[in-house]
């Protein structure tokens, strides 16, 4: 809860910083003397990263899911180290817009010529912005192979946050 | 009171600068304004800030958006656009396309439309994405885990690329539209619960702006969302607004819903109803 609150201070204390340099920036451009356009901004923020841990794989295929909270649920067979998370994003904008949340549905992991794929699933598909902005979570699910090779697995997909 | 709540997120930045993983620092971004309206051949300016911790490479592009019955807007590929979407990324050009900034260092795009001879009226419209390009040094960084893993069992390591668009519309001729608020309701969605109306458009134009959902006789509104649009290419959607159960729960019984024009353009009721919640 406190953590909640501290970053939501900090989501507020960057708009307020941020605002003032957009409009520094249009001042720059303009050739009056005194001048200021205040823009409404959106921001976006990416604070932690869909972390699966460390997985050993079994002989049967099974998954590894991570909720959007960041809870891990590990599938038969498979065994599941470290610590997990959900990505994380902070949105700051105007209090009341409405932003929707595009997230691919999958995601392809590569490590040399060994891949797997991954679901991924948003917390939610729009957001009402308060007074100090808003966030989201995108969980997965991971399906792992049966005896999928040892490796360090990388793949990246894309989020947005669109404003109507 | 204001200096300390200052103090406290100079504070949280520093103990979350800690916490989060270095890596995600990067590609942080502001992006303003919000909405982006052409008439004619005048062009205007968006700001770009890095926001993130560390420098950032930026791309900006342009993608063909259409809204959804339900509201939201889905990605068309470009081999799937038909003739007048193609007239929207032919006709806005902007500058510049990829940019490199330092933390809290703006740029301003320049947004503007070229117009051909005989473009029949209408409104084109593309959503303008701002995106950071991965970097190569911050991929390269993340590679000791490669050690890490090789002692047994996989690592994963999955890098968002995250976003913002925002619309840019151009407007050809004397447009019209008009907008007609639905039934309205408390659902139960996937995501929670959410206060629900249909919104239907006609005219050969979008509409765009904020809902207020008032109780007669109360003077404070009970929901109030801003930037809420009907595109042209539908003719009716459904808004749906997530709320916490406490305000589904106070919504319910007789309401007044008003949707207004953006403030900035005046705040002109465009239709307002009364409904009867269940």
């Amino acid at each position: 809860m406190r953590t909640t609150e501290m970053k939501r201070a900090l989501v507020g204390a960057a708009i307020a910083a941020l605002a003032f340099n957009a409009s520094a920036a249009q001042a720059a451009t303009t050739t009056a003397t005194a001048k200021a356009r205040i823009l409404a901004p959106l921001t976006i923020a990416n604070t932690s990263d869909l972390d699966f841990g460390t997985i050993v794989s079994g002989t049967g295929a099974s998954t590894v899911a991570v909720s959007s909270a960041g809870a891990v649920s590990c599938g038969t067979g498979l065994t599941c180290l470290g610590t997990t998370s959900a990505a994380n994003f902070n949105l700051g904008g105007t209090s009341g817009a409405n932003v929707t949340i595009s997230v691919p549905g999958s995601v392809n992991l590569t490590s040399g010529a060994n891949s797997m794929t991954a679901t991924l699933a948003s917390s939610a598909s729009s957001l009402t912005l308060g007074a100090s902005g808003g966030s989201f979570q995108v969980g997965g699910t991971l399906s792992v192979g049966a005896n999928q090779a040892a490796g360090s697995y990388t793949g990246t997909f894309t989020v947005t946050a669109n404003y109507q | 009171m204001l200096r300390m709540f200052r103090a406290i997120g100079l504070f949280a930045a520093a103990a979350l600068g800690v916490a989060a993983s270095p890596a995600s620092a990067a590609g942080d971004l502001l992006v303003a304004p919000t909405r982006v309206i052409l008439d004619g051949s005048r062009g205007t300016e968006v700001v770009l800030n890095n926001i993130g911790s560390e420098p950032a490479t930026y791309r900006i592009s342009l993608e063909i958006k259409r809204m959804t019955a339900a509201g939201g807007l889905d990605e068309i590929a470009e081999a799937d656009v038909n003739a007048a979407e193609r007239a929207a990324l032919d006709i806005i050009s902007f500058n510049p396309r990829r940019v490199r900034l330092l933390p809290n260092q703006p740029q301003v795009i320049r947004v503007g439309a070229r117009l051909p001879e005989g473009l029949p009226p209408g409104e084109y419209r593309a959503h303008m994405l701002f995106r950071a390009v991965p970097d190569a040094a911050a991929e390269a960084a993340s590679a000791p885990e490669a050690v890490k893993a090789a002692s047994g069992g996989m690592s994963i390591a999955l890098t968002p690329i995250y976003g913002i668009t925002i619309p840019v519309i151009v407007r050809v001729g004397d447009l019209d539209a008009a907008a007609k608020i639905g039934d309205a309701r408390v659902a139960d969605t996937r995501d929670g619960p959410a206060f629900e109306f249909d919104l239907a458009r006609t005219g050969s134009r979008s509409v765009y702006g904020d809902i207020e959902v008032t109780r007669p006789g109360a003077s404070e509104p009970l929901l109030l969302a801003r930037g809420i649009a009907v595109y042209p290419e539908i003719g009716s959607r459904t808004v749906s607004l997530r709320v916490p159960p406490e305000v589904a729960a106070a919504l319910k019984g007789p309401v007044r819903i008003r949707y207004s024009e953006d403030r900035e353009v005046g705040g002109a009721t465009i239709d307002q109803a009364d409904r009867v919640v269940k």
